[in-house]
């Protein structure tokens, strides 16, 4: 798994790569939870190149979304793989988060 | 009916052995990538449950994970020597719930009961059965 963040004055974009999953979702987690600390307004995740996630990886979208919620900031992901758009859909997550198909939608 | 097992120990990082396992499984058996992907996500949230929870992790437990195949159906068998624990009598998730009170966790076997076509648990002889199938080329 690899992540990138890259910061705009009006966004923060997270692109990861790869896998998240019990191995490594830890280390997803702070990256991500480091990005949230950092106070931006609007994070944007691109999964375009997120090639697997299990249920340890969701929580984190979830955490996420709750937090940015809860400072009145947006957080949205883009370029879901077909695979991982199904997983979202069966646990419900396609309602609870703004998806785009690329980033430049998204931002 | 083909037949195999592989056998991991009670460790997170053997998940990446059974995620390689998979991979040249699906080049043996001839299997879909997006079956392979499924397979993948049941498996990782089975074990996980079993290794973080099931098994204590001072000492080496082997978990036994055992694939069939036939015709139009994949079986696949978890054994492991933990406490019992039958997950099909977990509650599912709520789904309808806002992000404010959706609760963190609590999908992985929900994952799974929606991915496998049967989830069927049983306990013999201090061991915890549970045995998953999917239907394929269907």
């Amino acid at each position: 798994m690899n992540v990138t963040v890259t910061k705009s004055e009006n966004y923060t974009l997270v692109s990861v790569e790869g896998r998240v999953d019990s191995t490594n979702a830890g280390e997803f987690e702070k990256s991500m939870l480091d990005v949230v600390a950092e106070g931006g307004n609007k994070i944007i995740l691109d999964c375009s190149e997120l090639n697997y996630i299990s249920s340890t990886g969701l929580r984190i979208f979830l955490i996420v979304q709750k937090k940015m919620m809860a400072n009145n900031g947006h957080f949205c992901l883009c370029g879901l793989q077909a695979g991982i758009k199904e997983i979202f859909d069966i646990s419900g997550f396609s309602s609870i988060f703004k998806m785009f198909p690329d980033k430049e939608s998204a931002i | 009916m083909k037949c195999k097992t592989l056998l991991i120990k009670n460790q997170i990082e053997e998940l990446n052995r059974v995620v390689d396992y998979l991979d040249e499984l699906g080049e043996e058996w001839d299997l879909a990538v997006p079956l392979i992907f499924s397979l993948n996500l049941v498996l990782e949230e089975a074990l996980t449950n079993i290794i973080l929870y099931g098994l204590d992790n001072q000492s080496e437990h082997i978990i036994e994970i055992e694939f069939k195949k036939s015709d139009d159906q994949l079986f696949i068998s978890l054994i492991d020597d933990g406490i019992a624990y039958d997950p099909t009598q977990k509650a599912d998730p709520d789904l309808t719930l806002s992000v404010e009170d959706r609760p963190i966790g609590g999908l992985g076997i929900f994952l799974i009961k929606k991915i496998m076509n049967q989830v069927v648990y049983s306990r013999k002889e201090n061991k915890n059965y549970l045995m998953l199938t999917k239907n394929i080329n269907v």
